[in-house]
């Protein structure tokens, strides 16, 4: 009986923006956590080559009909690898060619969405379109989150080692390379899942302007993912229902809050 | 009798390294000893070869020549007798982080580290009441000492530290080659590598001079007097 007047409750209530603000919710809080991570590591500018070499892979996926996030992340994994390689190399021209590659591969995307034939909302997947979410996205957004925390739980002590001193790291047995595909893995992971909250050239301000508040005066790395992610879910949830509230894009109007919350950046002293 | 036990002496003979074929030799024939309680400089200019020196004896890479052995044991057996204190460069020093989780950093394999521990680290270098504090909140001179405290949580007995005073301020510098004697009065070997050849290395009790091979070895007034025939050493590539 109880089950079914919760059932009728739930029937009657207007229920529409439940997905899409666990998904926002569940974004603003996985995003700065692992954007904290990203930035202590110096890989930000990776992370902008993983978020804009997912596109050739959703339309191949697509096109072979297959799921878009898988096409996404492989082709994700495949940025994070060239990255990776890019800064191995050292190369001094290093910056340059990671920013043509981005592009490039930004590109390839959009000529295969024709060359294919096939039928992508291009402007869903790069600004997203949060009020849209269905139960399939909060999934992925679900599993791109317990990704991001069994990577913290099984190697925290490691990541932290690597982001302060990864020859030291090295020196000391742990395997640099290895937890380094692992963090771009995760990283791809976590750039597809927030397609639909923010999309993926959006999702970089939400992956960067949290993280960089949770930082200030943080005496540890996890205090300072707490506090990137509390930023970050208090800054979803408020551009969610702005964008309710206005009828606007939530992904755009969370990249513009980003802009503002930059200024909440303590300015240092120049002696 | 009871310190003996707790002593590694190192002995480096005709290390030859390059960094490929046909690239030019980085180390030329360079030998080293390392006597337990004893505090050497390693001085020579920029691109002398001394990181990569410090490298091999740490066994980061191998030489193309030469042998290494610490206690008459070839190194790759007693690797756990080295621990390499990193140029200041090689650190990110605005992570998050206390000069404790630094210090717990440093012990081996990443196995727990007792709180014990790392304030035993802190108490040799002087700076326990600055455990709490992040690692980007202190000076340079505190810095080095965090660093030389996670250095001391291996059960290592050779230290190489790789231009520990090279940003300090002559006080600080001070400070630091102190406790490293401290450290070396202790029973470690300490292993030091600088760019200051000045007046500072009358704190050593032998100095090495290199520039891809050995210029002079011994004691700093005996290095002193030979380095004064080299020009190298005050800014030129040296070909002696």
């Amino acid at each position: 009986m109880v089950a079914i007047a919760v059932l009728n409750l739930y029937s009657t209530l207007e229920t529409w923006w439940l997905i899409p603000f666990c998904v926002i919710l569940l974004t603003g809080i996985l995003c700065p956590a692992m954007g904290t991570v990203l930035i202590t590591h110096k890989r930000l500018l990776q992370v902008n080559l993983i978020s804009h070499c997912v596109l050739p892979g959703l339309a191949l996926a697509v096109a072979l009909g297959v799921s878009p996030s898988i096409g996404g992340v492989f082709s994700g994994l495949f940025g994070s690898l060239a990255a990776e390689a890019l800064t191995n190399k050292k190369n001094e021209n290093y910056e340059a060619i990671m920013n043509t590659i981005l592009a490039g591969s930004l590109g390839l995307g959009v000529l295969l969405i024709p060359l294919l034939g096939i039928r992508i909302d291009l402007e869903s997947v790069l600004f997203g379109d949060l009020l849209t979410a269905n139960l399939g996205d909060l999934t992925r957004t679900i599993i791109s989150f317990l990704v991001f925390i069994s990577l913290i739980l099984f190697g925290y002590e490691k990541l932290v080692h690597i982001g302060l001193d990864p020859e030291g790291a090295s020196d000391s047995g742990i395997k640099v390379s290895y937890l380094n595909l692992l963090l771009g893995l995760t990283t791809a992971l976590v750039i597809v899942s927030s397609m639909s909250a923010i999309g993926v050239i959006l999702v970089i301000a939400l992956l960067s302007t949290p993280a960089l508040l949770g930082l200030q005066q943080a005496p540890s790395l996890w205090v300072a993912m707490v506090r990137s992610a509390m930023f970050g879910s208090l800054i979803s949830v408020l551009g969610f229902l702005l964008a309710l509230t206005f009828n606007m894009s939530p992904g755009p109007l969370v990249a513009v809050l980003c802009i503002l919350l930059i200024g909440l950046l303590p300015r240092k002293r120049n002696n | 009798m009871e310190m003996l036990l707790f002593m590694a002496s190192l002995i480096a003979e005709n290390l030859t390294y390059s960094y490929s074929r046909q690239s030019q030799l980085v180390l030329d024939e360079v030998s080293v000893e390392l006597k337990p309680g004893t505090l050497t400089a390693l001085v020579g200019p920029n691109g002398a070869g001394k990181s990569t020196l410090l490298g091999l004896l740490q066994g980061r890479s191998k030489p193309d020549k030469g042998e290494i052995t610490i206690d008459s044991h070839p190194l790759l057996d007693s690797r756990s007798q080295i621990s390499l204190m990193p140029q200041r460069g090689k650190l990110n020093w605005n992570f998050p982080i206390t000069v404790e989780g630094l210090v717990a950093l440093g012990r081996v394999n990443h196995s727990r580290s007792t709180c014990c521990e790392v304030e035993a680290a802190l108490q040799r270098v002087g700076i326990s009441d600055l455990g709490k504090r992040r690692l980007d909140s202190l000076s340079g001179g505190q810095q080095q000492r965090a660093l030389l405290a996670k250095t001391l949580m291996t059960p290592a007995k050779i230290l190489l530290l790789d231009e520990p005073c090279s940003a300090l301020d002559p006080p600080a510098r001070e400070d630091f080659l102190l406790i490293i004697r401290q450290l070396a009065e202790a029973g470690l070997s300490l292993f030091v590598s600088s760019h200051d050849w000045g007046t500072s290395l009358n704190a050593y009790d032998k100095v090495v001079a290199l520039d891809k091979h050995v210029l002079a070895s011994g004691t700093p007034e005996v290095v002193k007097e030979k380095l004064d025939s080299f020009s190298c050493m005050h800014g030129s590539y040296c070909r002696a």
